[in-house]
Formats: structure tokens, C-alpha cells, sequence
């Protein structure tokens, strides 16, 4: 079986899945869906391994169109977003097929139609990724936008779901545009509309082009990847999504945009000036830092995760941008290490944000709402799903052993080997965005253990949460294969960077693990073949070779080599420092157990100051805890407060209502300046309609002179 | 004309503007030898001349006095002028069975609380009062059962048996996210017993709600049928770091129903014991202040001084807190030359320590930072509230018991009131020195000029009632006492500069944040024990 | 900030010798009144003169009782037969032999926190309380800290009669404390309720509701005999009695 073979069973399997929804019986229906779709997302995963393992894409022409060649293309890089796809979906799919009963005790079914669009959207996001040329691309793009629409509406007919859906829609239309339009100028320079074709070209577009042909598509696929500041329509769309749905726009449709600026900057048309560059670096630090503090003062659990997505999708593009910026100065390892970062990084967030999303599904399945403010004390009523809410927490905050300190650590130090560039103007660039991506770190780490607190923790601070049941199974099943995907991703880098390198050296054209990932294992003293004998025994003596008879790989080591004053930049083993963190953790668990084998440990109710009863409202709620960085932030946030006192005879206050109202600060600082700019420019038009008709007419007159010069007087 | 003269002519124009608004309703006599007009008016119109008397005419609000009388209840309510001219007590009799009367919580906001005490204790209803209940007697103790009425003995055991309510008090902030932080009643290293809740959303206590009485000892029914003699020990030790000032009101009161005379060498010792006891209180809350922003030099200097002042007061007066100094008629002990002597050069001494503290603190800036513009109580707020003490005269009022309604030897020392306009923190410090300043002036000039004579007269008992008001460290306290024909307390009352002062304290606290509340709290240098007696 | 730090410096040590060394500085304690030889009646009248009855007449004289004694002067002042009264402040007594524990001495015996609950004490205890960390008398240098949880307490002192509102919250202080921990009762009112005695608001002593191990007697007791009772808990020094009898005084 080769690659071909296993996408066209991932396609046909898919086609089941789609007849499979017309089944009536729901718990047969779940059982065989599930099934179909496991099986889908493995084939789909066999068929990128190999992809990637023989290096060789599928190539297959469907149909011709007039004089264009419709035709897939699934090239290693598209693998790798192939395989984060199936991964995603197969650990949601369980809990899309599932029905949850709500808390009223109403069963709410998975409604049919509901999973055969849930089976085409699966099925489009593929066929974006492997399309082959410029015309499958778009389509297979609009669907993937109207089939966004559709789904998101699908569930709740309320104001702010439309009002949400719509914007997505109407700005994902305005960004497909710019990029298709990209697209077609590309496709105009090389004279192709195949990519393949527009890759293999030897001249490509001139500069003016090139600089159009960036800005366009980073517009305009950077409105499907929530790039600032054209991701005003994220956060609605994330939170009134259905709750299954709302991994799968995080985890598999944001690395949509990133897959096509990818494609377009660096495969079909590879940048060769800084400039655009800088445009991403800076683009992903702004993103980052406004996206992690506004999910740091979200009260909703579902808007603080897809303003989360909103920062992590600006550190991937901030690595993005480093690695163009590398790629153009000539420094190709560092571009590759830049943008294994890049892709590392997107990879863990689809599984992090996924596993995430799964819970606040999960959450919102047992309470009936996923208001910080009214949940609390969950880790007692669904331990499995506060554990791997954890570990998803854990992993978002770049907390080792777990994958996201991978990968936020590698992209911050490919940002520091700004050192070795020549330009003070491009360095200093660099610095401002590490500067930001840190703060933003900072912050994401702040912001998750507050979530993590306000929900799980403490007590619970409504009915809802107080009477919760456990969690919906399908989403825990679902969790836990994402969390132990973390996990492993975390502890394993240096089986992940020779993998993602597959995907990027046929690019950049270089070998990055080589460069990140010492052939440890397999070295001596005596054959220590590309590094220098010292060196090599100096870690071995550290440990590095531990482990190197039962595993295979070069190592578990991630390290870079510098020059001969500098022999080492940076270097870090997440495996090794699992295995101590747990030799620790035993260590202190024996000793403190031996030491208090005496005693009696009392428990009791917890001091509140001699309270008769410590009721939940008078301990912390989301509010509080976020008040220190909505306190700190207040010139991002400008908040408008109205407190109203009503009082009762003199000086009796018998309420205190204060109300706050928030404007994003992108509305405040653009959207709303360019509206009224456009607004302006359109009211000046207006004076041209005057509503009668003799203007009209001199207007036709005017416009029949105007051609009459230019036609005949030759102008 | 005398003092006296000019007064009564006052006084005269006073009934006849009474007369002329409320003519039939309201009967009024003149006490001249308290001074006071006693106002006999019906419930229907008390709320009207309660307003006349604190809009129109500028008196201030002294107390709410409740008396179970054979034919029913008498309520006395206390104003004095804020002047200095005199009292008027507007009192209402209620006949047996009935026990509503409207409340002028509204018109005059310091008489908030004495209704609340009073439904509480005695079951009388204030008509129009939004917030009766659970004041004195926490959630444990049944509706129904008033422990200040006669049919209530103290000795019996306190009756138990409610569930406790949900949340006292309930939370008024509507905001997303709004949590009550309960602070209390058990909380930081010695601070009193005292429960408060904070509404915020975040850092900022927009709503503070204090609770108190987790310290009431019933003193003011444990005190009926003693013997004013074992009463007085009750006086002083219900409040100890007060105790000298409130024995002396306490005494005064008594002395007032037997008209005795006490000696002039007896009044002056008594105002020199009340100024020391007054700068040891000034010293210990100076020293409260700076250690609640964490200036501990500046604390152990301040406690240095205290320490100091109260070695002294032991070594002349035989306690540290000066309890047992009192008595009624005079002073219990007598000072020597060599005492006096002693007294003035020591707090000359302490004076010039407590000059370079003032002068450092002056200097810290980071020390101002915590204390300026936070915890402000305005001049409009001071004088809506009735506040007393170094608080109000650091809002900018100028009532000072010395001076307006002087008692003991005050009348012949020219006291200077030390007033600041700012009513912040750093107001209320600057006041604390300067009254501790003035304190020590006093204090020297008393030991310099004390005449000759006896320090204590006899009193003897007599039925009557009587008020004695001083200005005690925190600030004005009455004590309204009435004796039977046995010489036995019949009914005690005490309002306490802190039980007023308290009302006022959410006002500085609200809009500030969490870290701020110690200070205010330190600024303020309220008592709860003066509060819950 | 400089200034401070000079003035804290020449300000010098003030803090008192004790325990090392008595400390007989004037006005540290107010002293209290010891069994005193005299006739009968004059017995008689003392005893009903004292307003907490702390006098038992014998034959000889009288003997006094430190639970009820408020320090009111009125013995020594207000009687023509005066009676004689000690300068000293060590007031601390064991209530029960188990009050003194091996373990918390040689355990924490210099290193002990104290949390301090205010029972419905006057401003007087509350005040002596305060001056324990004063630089005259710096509980620190004795080991004595004081801390705002009880559950990293090992002693609990507490002051006043026990008011009806904090039953409450002293017994759920007391139960927040882990093993092992002492109870230090300062003051007469904690003891048998002072001179608010036993009333429907106040319960006449903290033993009502908290088992006791020291009690300090005093109206209030001054900072050393607060100490003396916190350095008995931990057996640094050697205990006093709740009373004083003719035959065990060796006086006139």
C-alpha cells in the first residue's frame, strides 16, 4: 500500500461516514461513525508518514477545465498538516457523534445533518490542503469558509450567534478574496496554475509582484489563521460555536492560513527581501501579546481560549517571520530551525487548544454553562477531566515535561540567534518581538492556572457547578489520547524535529537535525564522526547516552553547537528531565513518608476567621483573580464604568449596580478610525446624489466628454 | 451679663420659636441648673422637631436613651448644640404595649445605630428604619426575646436555637463577578474582634459592611441594681485604654443627681490624670499607624513613648491604665510635689522625643504616600454622620468637649483645638500630635498651678438622673445614669465616641483598595470594646 | 530611610533582662495584694469590701484569691487596716500537670507562634498584649512570634470573658490548631469572667468552652507576667499560684 492508496481510502471511508449519518438508531449510529471516522484519521495519518518517510507527494490529475488543470497535490508539507487534521478530528469525533444529555435531563441528539457536514468540513479542510492548484484551492477554501458558517449557526438561533457567523463569514469572504487574487497574480508571473508547476519555475515574479503577491495573501489568509489585526471575528465565532466544533476550528482550520502564507512565501514564491519578514515578526508579537491579555480577563472559558488562540497563532507567525528573515539573509540553518519552531509550535497548539476545547465542551455537557464565574470545585465531581484539563493546561503554559516548553522555548531562542544578523535596524526588530512573545509567555502562564482555578478549584460558586455530573465519556476518551499526543511531544523533540525536518529541508533546503538533534546514541569517543571528540565525551559523561540501547532515534538531547568560544548555544532534554522530576518526586514521597510515619494527620474545615459558614461567594471568583492584570492593562483595556447607588433614606445604599463596558482595542485603534474614515469619504460622495435629474443627466454628459477626449484627443 | 444670664435669654428665644411652630403639641421646661431644656413631645411629631433642631437651629446628636418605666417606655433623645450653648432632650413616652415610634435615622444620621441598639435590645420598632435587626445580637439568638427589658434577668443563659442565616449582610453589588471577602472576626496578630465584609470585584472595595458586637458584655444591663460605687468599676473597665475618661463621666453623672461640689484640687488632678491618660492614647495610636505601613522604627519609637507614659502612671497613680483612680466626689489618691514634679519634666522630656518623631515621619515619604489622600472622610460627611473626636477635627470640625461643655478643671484652662481640613490619614496624624502636644502643655501648666485643698469630697446617694459628658481620647462619650432611692443604678447608658465613629468608617474605606484597609483601619484608632461595651 | 536606620541605632536596646534577670525597673507591673496578718473584724470588713470577694478572712488575717482579683486599689486605699501588696509579675500558673509539655519545650522552646483571640477583651489586655513585641519587652528574642493562622499556631492566648458572639470562634480557632498546642488565658476576665462575670452575654471565662493550660492573672496583667505565662507553657520558668495563703507567707 502506498500513499495514494491510503488517501483514497481515507476519502472512501469518508463517503461512508457521510451515507453512515443517515442511520436512525442513535447509539448504533455513534458506534458506527465513530468507528468510520477512527478509521478515516488512520489512513490519513498512514498515508502522511509515508508521504513523509519516501519524501515523494501524490500527484493526481482530476479534470480539465477549460485551460486549467484541476489536480491534487499533497506534498510533505501538507502531510504534516494532513496528519495534525486526522489527529484532531479522530479525538473529536467520539464526542460530535455522541448525544449529551443535558442538564435538564432533555436528550439533545447529534443532530444528522449536523455530522454529514461535520464529515464534509472534515473532508474539505483535506482536499484545501492537498489541492494542487490555484482553482481546487479556492473552491475547496469557500467551502471550507461556508461550511464554517453553516456549522457555527447550526445549533443556536440567537442574535449573537448569527451576528458571529456572519462576521466570519463576511470578513473570511473579504480575506479569501485578497488571497485568490494573490494567487492568480502568482499564477499570472509563472505562467502555471498548478503549483507544481509554479514551484518548479526557474524566474519568478519581479519585486513589485513578489511584494504584492506577500502582502495580499498574508492579508488574506491571515484572516483564516486569526492573525491582528483582521481576527475580530475569532473570539464570537469560537464561543457560540457547538460545542464539538470549537476544537475542530481551533486545532484544524487556523493552520488553514498558516498552511497558505507557508505555501505561498516559501514554496512558490520564497521571499527575497526582509521586509516581509518583518511584517510577520512584528504581526505575530502584537498578536501574541493581544491576544493573551485579553484571554486573561475573559469571565468565559471559550473566548479566553480563542483569544488564547489568537496568541499562539501569533508566536507560530512571529516564528514564521524569523525563519523568512533567516531564509533571506542566507543563514538557511537557523531559517529551518526557525521554522521547525514555527511548526512545532502550531502542531502542539491544534493538540493542546483541541484538548482544551474538549473540556470546556465537556464543562459546558455537565453544568449547562462555561461562565468562570459560576463553575468551581470540579475536580471533585470529574477527577479524569480536571486531571487532563490539567495536563492541557500544563501544556499551553510551557510548563516541561509537557510539549508547549518545546516549542515556545525553541522558537525564543531562534528569536535570540538574532545575534548573528548584520542589520541593527532588523535585530532590533527581533528583540522587540522576543521581548513580546515573553511578556506574553508570562502571561499565558498567569492566565491559564487563574482558569485553571476558577474552575476546577476552590468551591463551586453556582447550582450548576455544585450539582454537576461527570463529564460525557466521549469527550474524556478524547482528552486523554490528545493528552498523552502532549505528553509524548514533549518528551520526545528530538523524535518530532528530525520529522518536521522532512517537511521543511526539501524548502529550505538543509538539514536542520543535524543541527538540533546530536546523533548522541550513536557516537563514541573514538568515531565521533561530525562533532569533535571533546565534546562528545564531556556528555557523554553528562548522561547523553543513557537510554541508547533500548530506544531508537539519535538521542534524547536537543542541542545547538556554536563556535569555538561558544561551544554550546543552548541544549535541554525534556526526556531526561521527566525521568528526574520523577526520581524526585519519589525521593521526596519516601523521605516524607518515613519522617511522618508517626504522625496523625487531623482534617478539618478550612480557617476562615471563624466564620459559621464560608459560603462560595465570599472566595475568589475569576473577576478577582483577573483583577491584578485588568488593573495593570488598563490603558489596553479603557474600560467605560458606570456605577449606579441607589439609597434610601439619606445614607442606606440598597443597591450598587456598576456595569462596564469594553471596546477591543483593535476596534478602537482601527476598525472604528477606518470606518469612519470610509464613512466620511462616502458622505462627501453622497453629495453628488442630489435627486434630480438634471444632475443626473449633466452627469452623463460630463462622463461622454470625458471618453470623447480621451478616445478621440488621444489623452 | 453672666454666662448664665446670656444663656437663659438664648434659651428664652429658643421656647418661644418652639412654642410659635409646634405650640400644643410640645411641652417644654427649662432645667437651668443642667442647663438643658427637656422637650416633652408625641411620637407624631418628633421627626419634625428632630429636623428643626439639627437643620434650623445647628444641634448636634448626642444619644438615644431608652427607659422601661411602670407606664410603659420613655425615650430621651439627646441634642446638644454644637456650640457649646446647652442640651435639649426631646423626650417621648410610649404607654405599655406600645413600642413603635418613627425613626429619624434619615434626618439624623448618627442616630442610626442607637435605634438599631435599641430594637435589638429593648424591641422597640423605629417605623421607617430600612435596616432593623441582628445588630447587637447575632444570628443565633431567637426573634422576640429583648435582654434590656426588666423581664429579662442577666443571669440566665443566653437562649440559642436559630439557624443561621445565609449571608448577614446580604450583598447589594450587582456586577458580574461581585464576591463579599469576609475579614473577622478572627484576623491579623492583636486586632479586635470584629467582622467585615468587603463587596468588590477585584481590588477595590466598592461596598464595606462592618459588623460588631462580637464583644458585648451587656454592660449597660449588668449595671442596673449595683451600687454606684461597683458600677464605676464597671465604667472603667468596659473600655480600659479609656478608663480614666470614662469613670470620669461616669463619676460626673453621679455628682450631677447629689449636686455634689468636688474640690478644685480634685478637678484640676482629674484633668491632668485625663490629659496623661490622653497622650498614652495618642502615643499608642501613632504608634498603630506607623506600624500598619510598616515603618516599625517609627512604631517602636511611638511605643517607646507609650511604654514610658504608662511606667509613669504606675509609679503615681498605682496602675498602668490608671483604673482605680477615680471615684466619686474626687480622686481617690493624692500627688505630691515631688510627683508633680516628676510627671512634668518627664513629659516635657517625652514632648521633645515626640517633636523629632513627628519631624522624621514629616520626612518619609514613602511613609505619606500610604497614608495621604487615602481613607478621607470630608468635612460634609463628617458633620452629616455627627462624628466625633481627633477624627471629625481632622475633617474639619472644631467640637471639642473641653471647650464646649467644659467639666472638671477645663473651664479654667484655655484648651487650643488642633483642627485639620483634609480628613485623610496624614490629617488625622498631624491632629494626634498636636492634641498630644497641647496634652503635654496642659499637663505642665495643671502640675505648675494646683492649689491646696482636699481631693475628694463625700457624695451621697441620692435618686435622680444625671449626664456626664467628657472628651475622652477617642472622643465625646455620655454616660446617662439614673439612681433609685436605694442609691442603685436603675438604667446605665453609655454612648461611646467609638460607637459613633464607627458609623463612619465605610465612608473612608469605600473606593480604596484591599491593601489600603489596615491603614484606614489603624488611621481611624477606633475601639470595638468602647463600641459593644 | 537613612534617618531611620540611625534612629533605631542610637536609640540603643531597650528590651528588658527577664528571664535572664529580674527586672525591677518602676512601673513595670502594678502589683497585687498578698495575704496580710490583722484582727478578725478587720478581716471581716476587708472581705466585704472588695467588690470581686478575692478575700477570705481567717482568725489572723486574710488570704487572697488571684481568679477574681481586678486590682481596683480600694484594699489599700479605701480601708483604715491597709492591705500589703507585692511588686512583683511572675502570675503565671499550670492548670493541670499535663499543661506543661515535655515535648513542646524541647521541640519549640525557642521557637513558638502565638495566636492571640480577643474574647471580649477591654482595651487594657488588648493594649498589654500589643506591648509584648514593644522593644521593652520583645517577645523575639524569647522565641515568642505571632502569627495570623491557627493552623501554624502552637499557642493560643486569648483575653477577655468570652463574649456570647465569639463562643463560636474560639472554639473553631482553638480546633484549626494542630497537635501539639496550650491554651493561655491572660487576664482575670478569662479566668472567671472579671468583673462581667457570668452573664447571658458573656460566659464567665474561656473555660466554658476551651480546655486551659496557664492562666495569667492581672486586671490587666502587664507584658512580663504575659511572658512569665508563656515561658511556663514551654517550662522555662518555674510556676506561680492562684493564691495567697497566711501560712505559706512568711510576712509581718
Amino acid at each position: 500500500m502506498n500513499a495514494g492508496n491510503f488517501f483514497n481510502l481515507f476519502l472512501s471511508l469518508g463517503v461512508l461516514g457521510l451515507a453512515a449519518c443517515i442511520v436512525r438508531k442513535d447509539r448504533l449510529r455513534t458506534i458506527v461513525i465513530t468507528v468510520l471516522a477512527l478509521l478515516q484519521s488512520l489512513a490519513l495519518v498512514a498515508c502522511g508518514i509515508l508521504i513523509q518517510i519516501h519524501q515523494t507527494p501524490i500527484h493526481v490529475e482530476l479534470w480539465r477545465l477549460g485551460p486549467v488543470n484541476l489536480s491534487l497535490y499533497l506534498t510533505p508539507l501538507g502531510s504534516l498538516f494532513a496528519v495534525i487534521t486526522a489527529v484532531v478530528f479522530a479525538s473529536c469525533y467520539s464526542f460530535a457523534a455522541a448525544s449529551h444529555e443535558t442538564k435538564a435531563g432533555t436528550e439533545r441528539r447529534a443532530n444528522r445533518t449536523f455530522l454529514a457536514l461535520f464529515q464534509l468540513f472534515y473532508i474539505a479542510i483535506i482536499l484545501v490542503i492537498a489541492a494542487g492548484d490555484v482553482l481546487t484551492f479556492a473552491f475547496w477554501w469557500e467551502v471550507v469558509s461556508g461550511l464554517i458558517y453553516g456549522l457555527v449557526l447550526f445549533e443556536q438561533a440567537n442574535v449573537r450567534s448569527v451576528r458571529a457567523a456572519y462576521s466570519a463569514l463576511a470578513m473570511s469572504e473579504v480575506g479569501s478574496l485578497a488571497g485568490i487574487v494573490g494567487l492568480l497574480i502568482l499564477a499570472a508571473c509563472s505562467g502555471h496554475t498548478a503549483f507544481a508547476a509554479i514551484a518548479a519555475t526557474k524566474t519568478g515574479p519581479g519585486e513589485t509582484a513578489r511584494w504584492l503577491i506577500f502582502l495580499l495573501t498574508f492579508y488574506g489568509f491571515g484572516v483564516k489563521a486569526g492573525l491582528v489585526p483582521v481576527n475580530q471575528w475569532l473570539p464570537d465565532t469560537h464561543t457560540v460555536a457547538p460545542r464539538s466544533l470549537s476544537p475542530v476550528l481551533s486545532g484544524a482550520t487556523l493552520n488553514l492560513g498558516i498552511y497558505a502564507i507557508f505555501l505561498v512565501n516559501m514554496k512558490l514564491a520564497p521571499v527575497t527581501e526582509v521586509g516581509p519578514g518583518i511584517v510577520a515578526l512584528i504581526i505575530g508579537g502584537l498578536g501574541a501579546i493581544i491576544g493573551i491579555v485579553y484571554a486573561a480577563t475573559q469571565t468565559d472559558l471559550k473566548r479566553a481560549l480563542a483569544h488564547s488562540s489568537i496568541e499562539n497563532m501569533g508566536i507560530v507567525t512571529a516564528g514564521i517571520g524569523a525563519g523568512f528573515i533567516f531564509w533571506q539573509t542566507g543563514h538557511t540553518v537557523l531559517a529551518g530551525m526557525a521554522f521547525v519552531a514555527a511548526l512545532y509550535h502550531m502542531t502542539n497548539h491544534s493538540f493542546y487548544k483541541a484538548l482544551l476545547f474538549l473540556g470546556a465542551g465537556g464543562i459546558e455537557a455537565s453544568t449547562g454553562t462555561h461562565d468562570l464565574n459560576k463553575l468551581g470545585g470540579l475536580s471533585r465531581r470529574m477527577p479524569a477531566m480536571a486531571f487532563l484539563f490539567l495536563v492541557g493546561t500544563l501544556s499551553i503554559s510551557a510548563v516541561p515535561p509537557f510539549n508547549g516548553f518545546v516549542s515556545e522555548w525553541l522558537t525564543l531562542q531562534s528569536v535570540l540567534r538574532s545575534v548573528e544578523l548584520s542589520s541593527r535596524s532588523v535585530r532590533l526588530c527581533f528583540v522587540l518581538t522576543g521581548a513580546l512573545l515573553a511578556l506574553a509567555a508570562g502571561l499565558a502562564l498567569t492566565c491559564f492556572l487563574m482558569i485553571y482555578a476558577s474552575g476546577f478549584l476552590g468551591m463551586a460558586h453556582s447550582d450548576a457547578a455544585q450539582e454537576a455530573r461527570g463529564a460525557p465519556r466521549s469527550a474524556v476518551w478524547g482528552m486523554g489520547a490528545l493528552a498523552i499526543l502532549c505528553l509524548l511531544l514533549g518528551i520526545g523533540p528530538t523524535y518530532v524535529i528530525p520529522s518536521l525536518d522532512r517537511v521543511v529541508s526539501p524548502i529550505t533546503h538543509t538539514q536542520t537535525a543535524e543541527a538540533l538533534v546530536p546523533n548522541f546514541f550513536h557516537v563514541t569517543r573514538e568515531s565521533p564522526g561530525h562533532l569533535n571528540p571533546g565534546f562528545v565525551s564531556d556528555f557523554h559523561d553528562l548522561g547523553a547516552q543513557v537510554g541508547h540501547r533500548f530506544l531508537p532515534g539519535r538521542g534524547l538531547v536537543v542541542l545547538h553547537q556554536g563556535g569555538k568560544s561558544n561551544p554550546v548555544v543552548f541544549a535541554m532534554s525534556t526526556a531526561y528531565t521527566l525521568v528526574v522530576l520523577i526520581l524526585l518526586v519519589i525521593f521526596a514521597y519516601v523521605i516524607f513518608h518515613g519522617l511522618t510515619r508517626a504522625r496523625e494527620a487531623k482534617r478539618s474545615n478550612a480557617w476562615a476567621g471563624g466564620l459559621p459558614r464560608l459560603l462560595p461567594q465570599m472566595t475568589y471568583n475569576f473577576t478577582g483573580l483577573s483583577a491584578p492584570v485588568r488593573v495593570i492593562f488598563e490603558t489596553v483595556f479603557k474600560p467605560l464604568r458606570e456605577r449606579t447607588i441607589e439609597t434610601v433614606g439619606g445614607h442606606f445604599r440598597t443597591s450598587i449596580r456598576v456595569e462596564e463596558r469594553q471596546e477591543h482595542i483593535l476596534d478602537r485603534v482601527l476598525t472604528r478610525p477606518i470606518l469612519a474614515g470610509l464613512l466620511w469619504v462616502a458622505n462627501h460622495f453622497r453629495k453628488m446624489h442630489r435627486g434630480q435629474v438634471n444632475v443626473y443627466a449633466a452627469y452623463v454628459l460630463l462622463s461622454l466628454l470625458v471618453v470623447l477626449l480621451i478616445g478621440v484627443g488621444g489623452f | 451679663m453672666g454666662k448664665a444670664q446670656l444663656q437663659r435669654t438664648d434659651w428664652h428665644s429658643i421656647a418661644a420659636a418652639l412654642a410659635e411652630r409646634f405650640s400644643a403639641e410640645a411641652r417644654m421646661e427649662l432645667d437651668y441648673g443642667r442647663e438643658t431644656w427637656i422637650v416633652e413631645c408625641p411620637p407624631g411629631r418628633l421627626r419634625d422637631i428632630a429636623q428643626w433642631l439639627r437643620n434650623d437651629l445647628g444641634y448636634s446628636f448626642g444619644s438615644l436613651v431608652v427607659e422601661q418605666v411602670a407606664a410603659g417606655w420613655e425615650v430621651t433623645y439627646l441634642f446638644p448644640e454644637s456650640t457649646g450653648k446647652g442640651w435639649i432632650y426631646l423626650v417621648v413616652r410610649l404607654k405599655e404595649g406600645d413600642d413603635t415610634l418613627p425613626s429619624i435615622s434619615d434626618l439624623v444620621y448618627a442616630a442610626d445605630w442607637p435605634e438599631r441598639e435599641a430594637e435589638d435590645l429593648f424591641g422597640l420598632h423605629f417605623s421607617g428604619h430600612p435596616k432593623l435587626g441582628e445588630f447587637v445580637l447575632h444570628e443565633h439568638w431567637p426573634e422576640g426575646v429583648n435582654p434590656m427589658r426588666r423581664e429579662f434577668a442577666a443571669s440566665q443563659e443566653a437562649p440559642r436555637g436559630r439557624s443561621p442565616l445565609p449571608l448577614y449582610p446580604s450583598p447589594i453589588l450587582e456586577a458580574p463577578g461581585a464576591m463579599a471577602l469576609p475579614i473577622g472576626p478572627v484576623f491579623s496578630d492583636f486586632a479586635e474582634s470584629a467582622q467585615y465584609i468587603l463587596e468588590t470585584t477585584g481590588e477595590e472595595m466598592i461596598r464595606v459592611v462592618p459588623r460588631f458586637f462580637y464583644k458585648y458584655r451587656a454592660v449597660e444591663k449588668i449595671a442596673e441594681g449595683k451600687r454606684a460605687e461597683d458600677v464605676l468599676l464597671l465604667a472603667e473597665r468596659f473600655s480600659g485604654s479609656s478608663a480614666f475618661a470614662h469613670g470620669l463621666a461616669f463619676c460626673q453623672a453621679i455628682e450631677a443627681i447629689s449636686k455634689a461640689r468636688v474640690p478644685r484640687r480634685a478637678a484640676q488632678l482629674r484633668c491632668l490624670f485625663a490629659e496623661l491618660e490622653r497622650l498614652r492614647h495618642h502615643s499608642s495610636h501613632i504608634a498603630a499607624i506607623c506600624g500598619s505601613t510598616g515603618l516599625d522604627v517609627a512604631q517602636a519609637q511611638a511605643a517607646i513613648i507609650e511604654e514610658e507614659l504608662l511606667r509613669l502612671s504606675c509609679v503615681v497613680a498605682g496602675h498602668r491604665y490608671l483604673f482605680g483612680v477615680m471615684c466619686p466626689g474626687g480622686v481617690s489618691l493624692d500627688l505630691n510635689r515631688h510627683a508633680l514634679e516628676e510627671i512634668s519634666n518627664r513629659v516635657a522630656n517625652l514632648g521633645e522625643r515626640l517633636l523629632a518623631l513627628h519631624d522624621g515621619l514629616r520626612y518619609s515619604s514613602s511613609f505619606l504616600d500610604r497614608i495621604e489622600e487615602v481613607g478621607v472622610v470630608s468635612t460634609e460627611n463628617a458633620r452629616a454622620f455627627s462624628l466625633v473626636g481627633p477624627l471629625a477635627r481632622a475633617s474639619g470640625l472644631s467640637e471639642d468637649f473641653r471647650v464646649l461643655f467644659p467639666y472638671a478643671g477645663y473651664e479654667r484652662l484655655k484648651v487650643q483645638v488642633a483642627t485639620e481640613e483634609e480628613g485623610d490619614g496624614y490629617a488625622r496624624l498631624r491632629v494626634l500630635f498636636r492634641e498630644a502636644t497641647e496634652s503635654i502643655r496642659l499637663i505642665r501648666e495643671l502640675a505648675a498651678s494646683l492649689v491646696d485643698g482636699e481631693v475628694r469630697a463625700p457624695v451621697e446617694p441620692k435618686p435622680g438622673v444625671g449626664l456626664g459628658t467628657v472628651e475622652a481620647p477617642i472622643g465625646a462619650a455620655l454616660h446617662w445614669v439614673r439612681l433609685n432611692e436605694e442609691g442603685r443604678v436603675v438604667r446605665y447608658r453609655v454612648e461611646s465616641p467609638s460607637f459613633r465613629n464607627w458609623l463612619g468608617f465605610r465612608i473612608a474605606l469605600e473606593g480604596f483598595g484591599f491593601q489600603d484597609f489596615p491603614i484606614i483601619l489603624a488611621t481611624f484608632g477606633l475601639s470595638n470594646a468602647e463600641c459593644d461595651r | 530611610m537613612l534617618h531611620w536606620l540611625g534612629k533605631g541605632l542610637t536609640t540603643g536596646i531597650k528590651s528588658s533582662a527577664y528571664p535572664a534577670s529580674p527586672d525591677k525597673n518602676p512601673g513595670v507591673t502594678p502589683g497585687r495584694p498578698v495575704a496580710t496578718r490583722m484582727g478578725p473584724d478587720m478581716s471581716q470588713f476587708v472581705a466585704d469590701r472588695c467588690p470581686g470577694h478575692c478575700f477570705t478572712p481567717r482568725a489572723n488575717g486574710v488570704d487572697v484569691d488571684y481568679r477574681t482579683c481586678i486590682l481596683c486599689n480600694r484594699c489599700r486605699r479605701d480601708t483604715p487596716a491597709v492591705v500589703h501588696w507585692e511588686e512583683g509579675y511572675e502570675w503565671g500558673v499550670q492548670m493541670s500537670a499535663q499543661s506543661v509539655h515535655e515535648r513542646l519545650n524541647s521541640a519549640f522552646g525557642r521557637s513558638l507562634h502565638i495566636r492571640f483571640v480577643d474574647a471580649g477583651a477591654c482595651g487594657a489586655c488588648m493594649s498589654e498584649a500589643r506591648l509584648l513585641n514593644n522593644p521593652y519587652y520583645n517577645m523575639h528574642r524569647l522565641g515568642f512570634f505571632t502569627t495570623a493562622t491557627p493552623r501554624q499556631a502552637d499557642i493560643l492566648l486569648v483575653a477577655g470573658p468570652l463574649s456570647d458572639a465569639m463562643r463560636e470562634p474560639l472554639r473553631q480557632t482553638y480546633d484549626a490548631m494542630p497537635e501539639p498546642k496550650r491554651v493561655v488565658a491572660m487576664g482575670v476576665c478569662a479566668i472567671s469572667g472579671g468583673i462581667f462575670g457570668k452573664s447571658f452575654a458573656s460566659a464567665g471565662g474561656i473555660a466554658e468552652c476551651i480546655p486551659v493550660d496557664v492562666v495569667v492573672s492581672g486586671c490587666p496583667p502587664p507584658p512580663l507576667a504575659i511572658l512569665h505565662g508563656l515561658l511556663l507553657v514551654v517550662n522555662r520558668v518555674p510556676p506561680s499560684s492562684l493564691a495567697s495563703a497566711l501560712d505559706a507567707e512568711s510576712g509581718p
